[in-house]
């Protein structure tokens, strides 16, 4: 877990000059520097901020009466809602990164008729909160200027319109290039990946294409003043231009490798839900108060746990099984489940700045309890990961481990050593306990009906 | 073609990029106009339902 210095800046919280959060007594404040003075008094008394709390878009925050991290600096000092788990847009699925663009222009136009404008629009100011999109940059909103342009308008593209059209359009995975280029996916570079038809919808030839090409014929001009001026009505065309973009943008969860995996597991539905009992009856032992399910596919173990209102985590490799299960919790309106993108084999690094401004994964936990269900075989057969290098990563994120162990008499192990050498003479249960028993101690295990697989309940040593 | 006014906010931050501003001035005229006709045909819209559902109620209240 990532430990804050107490009274310094979070990393992550040092472009804007506005303010900076910063990190007390166990608490997260942030701070309004004096230069933002009028702006938030704005925000305050033109009821923007109520509103958005009311419509649940923007975190909460009380005045405190303290000093601030940089005292000379402050104008107030403000106490902030915490967010239990802070994801980044290279964790999001395909609606989840939708949603997020679809709520800042929300708030876009909530603010304009507040007369406030958003300074930025980074894709790393929206959070999940009960599974829903929520801003948490009190300090983006600016008094609008009738006659200024969208100052955000690049930031937007970047952060959300190239990321969802490469996705849409091109390849589900090229959201991964928000973890190469931390002020999102440069114009000209998504001008070139996307396909040639995108140049025929005017909208994406306008907003990407020709944004594009005028970003590089403009980089090195100097740009003298006159008195043209952008009206409130473009103003407003613009961003109703963008939400319908957005809103119509499409991807389909099908396809992918583990989409239909429960269509075709090797369980009898006795087995299944004999399965779910035990981990129920772990669940019930250990009690967590968080919960994180890796490779949960479409998180029907996951809900195990946030159906008992344990703060959960559902994390998945296959983008198609996140979507459908983002999908579920949108429809089902489910508050205590997020599902998230993860590559457990190369989960999310530190990045930006001084490799502090986005934190890893290991920073953000650890987890209570995690599960590793019908996870270990991919581990150690499809990424030849030791199961030594397996118990030691488990226990640095969690505290209690509920996992399945299945052996190689079980068809989906055999399927995966079809077509490759059995180099795996260890891979037995009595060496996956050895190797566990030295990270964990082995509180219960059971053998899963109409099965050869057996479940474990274990805790950190 | 190349003449803008650029605003310095005491607390912008952002770079807006000139190109993106250049870009916005281009097509602002145009999607002002878009969204007034979206407007204006919704409003229409409105108005006629209104005028029907108008009439409708005020034949179920003779009847």
């Amino acid at each position: 877990m990532i430990k804050f210095l107490e009274n310094k800046g979070i990393p992550g919280s040092f472009r804007d000059p506005s303010g900076f959060l910063f990190y007390r007594n166990g608490s997260i404040y942030r701070q309004v520097n004096a230069v933002y003075k009028n702006n938030y008094d704005l925000l305050i008394n033109s009821n923007l901020y109520k509103t958005l709390l009311d419509e649940r878009l923007l975190v909460s925050h009380e005045e405190i009466d303290t000093e601030g991290a940089e005292p000379d600096k402050a104008y107030k000092v403000l106490k902030v809602e915490r967010i239990p788990f802070i994801s980044y847009p290279y964790e999001w699925c395909f609606s989840q990164l939708k949603d997020a663009a679809l709520t800042t222009l929300r708030i876009q136009k909530m603010a304009l008729n507040y007369g406030m404008s958003l300074k930025d629009a980074s894709a790393y100011n929206i959070q999940f909160r009960k599974c829903k999109p929520i801003f948490i940059d009190t300090l983006s909103f600016e008094k609008y200027h009738e006659g200024e342009p969208w100052v955000a308008y690049r930031q937007f593209c970047q952060h959300f319109l190239a990321p969802l059209a490469l996705m849409s359009y091109k390849d589900i995975r090229l959201n991964q290039l928000f973890r190469i280029f931390i002020d999102g996916i440069s114009l000209d570079l998504a001008s070139n990946l996307l396909p040639l038809r995108t140049y025929l919808k005017f909208s994406l030839l306008s907003h990407i294409h020709i944004h594009a090409k005028s970003q590089n014929y403009f980089a090195d001009k100097a740009v003298k003043k006159n008195n043209r001026k952008m009206s409130r009505l473009s103003f407003l065309g613009l961003i109703d231009s963008l939400e319908a973009i957005v809103h119509n943008m499409k991807w389909e969860a099908k396809g992918t490798e583990w989409s239909d995996y429960y269509q075709d597991t090797n369980y009898t539905s006795n087995g299944f839900g004999h399965k779910k009992e035990i981990v129920t009856k772990y669940l019930e032992k250990s009690k967590p108060n968080t919960v994180w399910d890796l490779g949960a596919n479409v998180g029907i173990f996951s809900r195990i746990a946030s159906d008992r209102g344990m703060q959960t985590l559902s994390f998945d490799i296959d983008p198609a099984a996140v979507e459908k299960n983002y999908l579920r919790c949108a429809s089902q309106n489910e508050v205590n489940i997020l599902p998230l993108l993860s590559d457990l084999t190369n989960p999310s690094p530190s990045i930006g700045w001084g490799n502090e401004e986005r934190m890893s994964l290991l920073e953000r936990g650890p987890a209570d309890a995690l599960f590793a269900l019908a996870l270990i075989h991919h581990l150690v057969i499809s990424n030849n990961l030791p199961f030594n290098k397996i118990a030691k990563f488990l226990s640095t994120i969690c505290k209690t481990l509920i996992i399945e162990f299945i052996p190689k008499n079980d068809s989906q192990v055999k399927r995966l050593l079809t077509n490759r050498e059995d180099i795996f003479p260890d891979y037995t249960c009595n060496a996956f306990e050895h190797e566990f028993k030295k990270f964990f101690k082995i509180r219960d295990s059971e053998k899963i009906k109409d099965s050869e697989r057996t479940l474990y309940l274990m805790e950190g040593v | 073609m190349s003449c803008f006014v650029f605003y310095q906010d005491a607390s912008a931050y952002l770079d807006p990029g000139t190109g993106s501003y250049v870009l916005q001035m281009l097509i602002a005229g145009l999607l002002g106009a878009l969204f007034f006709i979206k407007l204006s045909w919704k409003r229409m819209k409105i108005f006629i339902s209104n005028l029907f559902s108008k009439n409708k109620d005020d034949k179920v209240f003779r009847e």
